[in-house]
């Protein structure tokens, strides 16, 4: 049969060419002229992105500033917590680049977790934790960059009460006035994730580890992109801006191959609340939905991503599943630990692999990492803590590649 | 030119402005259309339908006598591959700048109707676990009317007939996760017609349908729906889709069957996602061009200060037709093109009157 009595041509052209938004067509109005008319009322003050920044393609065919520079490191408690190489690697990729950052001592958590386990007092309670933060951030002159997906998404649905609901500003307002603190919104709530998207290039041109060898599946983050969608950043290029293109286009610029599964639209299992009070859910979740299906599918070298919760769950619930033979040994790393990797950073004073629970040792050999060599550094590292020798781990130590040296 | 007489202007040469420019020339008043594209027709011309729904008679042919009956008349001035770039002025007398191949005009027109309609929902906007860009399998109602018009009903992947056919409803529609909470009205009429038309041409297909709630208003019922089930086995599914994922090479479609009270997966060949309406970018720009209040969908706000004006806008001496303003089929269409022409006439009158 002929083709050209068929249509097909022109279906697969169609579908060759993706989406291509256009913002005319968003379904819902840009909050930040509406954040502009606020500020020009003189209801609150709007922080501009700093110069310089990049400007991104948002799902809706918008346009997002991303800062580059003078930036303030809003911090997540998880990654602090649990997972510390991923907020160390983030802050040695801008010492590598020589960014002007701050580290904040007076930053309090978001309380997201909270929040999503109903756990929180009120919606000005709420919102007076953020602006705080983001006062805090204006008064250094320092650009907030946001380290948790958690925070990132909980900020977004707090920045659209803020802006929808004058009676709130009101009372946060009144309670910020008695902390002598001016209400304070960013022109954009960004996401640390969409700082190491707009230097993936910059990344490459210093990658030291070659990675074309390796496979790597993405999880991308629920609260990166599914909530207040329309800010997430989509590239064209990136599976027909059918996806965030963040964490993938990373991947891509360092030669990694990025594999595709089935179950990639699913949630890591953490859930929004269920890690908090359904934890053996989360646990199966992650496991039969998600890192089965991987290693089912596409049988990756590891699995990216670019959440705090995202990545304490995937790496932490193998550990049982394990335990039952399950089919698991998916090493489970952030964008940000890849990027400083590819880099050079040291595997334990700058990733900080020791606090994975999944086997990474086979990935670093697979890279042609000797992790034995720098394990041993690691452990000289402490035991010179222990003789007294120093307090602890300095950005000296840390800071030289481990390819330079 | 007396003022009783100033013409009318047009926008959009689909269904529904062919019919308003038909309708204002019936009643021998002077009408001017214009359309962006190079071909008259609108979208069932420009997306290659079939049959039209309800009544199945030859897209091609019914559109063709449509635009014919405008062409062929001497009171309708045509201006195709043309813009409106530019409108002041009040009812009786807008001063239209138009963007034409030969440049650009201004005229006066007494009256202006707005028939700019519909674009389809882009199943890749929202509804990503739809795949329509990542499957070569999935495809749209309007992709699944070419394939019918040719008489090749076949899997984008291989080229060969599908054995099992899966329609997919509300793509777009009635959901408040991407903001589109109307019902499109005309998917579930479209999605029974054109399962009917593959088990015509495909007689071993098996076809589902997979729905919210069937809506086949006023005659559809007797004429689509019963007919598909009784006549034509089309299995009618009542569940969500919540997502399609390859099965070697075949799809594997997961949700749940509400009638049965429990989760479903059914291997397919081939998807159509049923993609409702949403107001088209030509509605979106007239809008916003003539200055017309817009709902929060994008359509053109319409009903006027009673609300029972189905064809007024907010702005008097303008109308609006069809799909411009909500989601509609063709006898919406037409029924508000032939109230929008009278109306358009009307106004030319009583402001000639005024004056």
């Amino acid at each position: 049969m002929s083709e050209q009595m068929i249509p097909l041509t022109e279906i697969r052209e169609k579908k060759a060419r993706g989406v291509r938004p256009s913002p005319e067509e968003a379904p819902h109005p840009d909050l930040r002229e509406e954040l502009f008319e606020l500020e020009a009322r003189g209801e609150l003050i709007v922080q501009r992105v700093p110069e310089p920044y990049v400007e991104v393609t948002t799902k809706f065919g918008r346009t997002k500033k991303v800062p580059i520079d003078h930036l303030w490191h809003h911090k997540s408690c998880g990654q602090c917590g649990h997972i510390p190489g991923y907020t160390t690697s983030i802050l040695w990729l801008n010492r590598q680049f020589g960014i002007d950052y701050l580290d904040p001592t007076d930053q309090t958590s978001c309380t997201g977790w909270n929040y999503y386990a109903s756990a929180t007092s009120n919606a000005v309670a709420q919102l007076l934790v953020m602006c705080r933060n983001f006062a805090a951030a204006y008064e250094t002159g320092y650009y907030p960059l946001i380290h948790c997906g958690t925070s990132y998404g909980h900020y977004k649905e707090l920045r659209e009460q803020l802006v929808h609901h004058k009676e709130l500003r009101d009372q946060v307002r009144r309670v910020l006035d008695k902390l002598g603190k001016p209400l304070v919104v960013p022109e954009e709530i960004v996401h640390y994730s969409e700082w190491v998207h707009v230097m993936r290039h910059r990344i490459a041109e210093r990658q030291v580890i070659d990675m074309r060898g390796i496979t790597a599946c993405v999880h991308p983050a629920c609260h990166y992109y599914k909530i207040v969608a329309e800010d997430a950043i989509y590239d064209p290029d990136i599976y027909g801006g059918q996806r965030t293109a963040t964490v993938t286009a990373l991947l891509q610029a360092l030669g990694i191959t990025v594999a595709d599964y089935s179950t990639w639209f699913d949630c890591c299992g953490f859930g929004f609340r269920h890690i908090l009070v359904q934890r053996d859910f989360t646990r199966s979740f992650a496991v039969l939905r998600k890192i089965e299906v991987m290693k089912d599918e596409a049988n990756p070298d590891m699995t990216v991503t670019h959440d705090t919760g995202c990545v304490t769950t995937l790496d932490k619930s193998q550990f049982a599943a394990r335990a039952h033979q399950r089919r698991v040994g998916v090493p489970v790393l952030a964008d940000s630990q890849v990027a400083a990797l590819a880099m050079g950073a040291h595997p334990f004073r700058v990733l900080q692999l020791h606090w994975h629970s999944t086997d990474w040792r086979p990935l670093l050999e697979k890279l042609g990492i000797d992790w034995q060599k720098y394990w041993a550094e690691f452990e000289e590292d402490l035991a010179a803590i222990e003789r007294g020798e120093k307090p602890g781990l300095t950005w000296e130590d840390a800071e030289q590649p481990i390819a330079m040296r | 030119m007396q003022d009783t007489m100033r013409p009318i202007l047009v926008i959009g040469g689909g269904p529904g402005g062919l019919e308003a420019a038909r309708t204002v020339a019936a009643l021998g008043h002077p009408v001017v259309l214009v359309e962006r594209r190079q071909r008259l027709g609108g979208t069932p011309d420009a997306e290659r339908y079939a049959k039209l729904t309800h009544h199945f008679r030859d897209a091609e042919e019914a559109i063709g006598e449509l635009v014919a009956s405008v062409t062929e008349n001497p009171l309708v001035e045509i201006l195709t591959r043309s813009e409106v770039t530019g409108c002041e002025g009040e009812p009786g007398h807008f001063r239209v700048t138009l963007t034409t191949p030969s440049g650009a005009q201004e005229r006066v027109f007494g009256a202006i109707i707005v028939a700019t309609g519909f674009q389809h929902f882009d199943p890749g906007r929202e509804t990503q676990l739809y795949n329509y860009y990542s499957f070569p399998d999935v495809v749209t109602l309007s992709d699944m009317e070419a394939m019918l018009k040719a008489h090749q009903v076949v899997r984008p992947s291989n080229g060969q007939p599908p054995e099992r056919v899966a329609f997919i409803q509300c793509v777009g529609s009635r959901d408040r996760q991407i903001g589109n909470e109307f019902c499109s009205k005309v998917c579930c009429g479209i999605a029974s017609k054109q399962a009917i038309e593959i088990k015509q041409q495909l007689p071993d297909a098996r076809v589902f349908i997979f729905y919210i709630d069937m809506r086949m208003y006023g005659y559809w019922e007797n004429e689509l729906y019963w007919p598909a089930q009784e006549q034509y086995k089309v299995n009618y599914v009542k569940g969500i889709v919540s997502e399609i994922l390859p099965k070697g090479d075949r799809l594997l479609i997961r949700g749940e069957d509400t009638t049965m009270g429990r989760p479903m997966e059914v291997t397919v060949d081939l998807v159509v996602l049923s993609v409702g309406m949403e107001p088209s970018s030509g509605t979106r720009q007239m809008a916003k061009l003539l200055g017309l209040a817009q709902n929060k969908y994008g359509y053109i706000e319409a009903g006027g200060p009673t609300g029972l004006d189905p064809v007024a806008t907010s702005r008097p001496g303008i109308f609006v037709v069809g799909a411009a303003a909500r989601p509609a089929d063709l006898d919406d269409t037409f029924a508000t093109a032939g109230l929008a022409a009278a109306r358009a006439i009307a106004t030319v009158r009583q402001a000639a009157v005024v004056r």
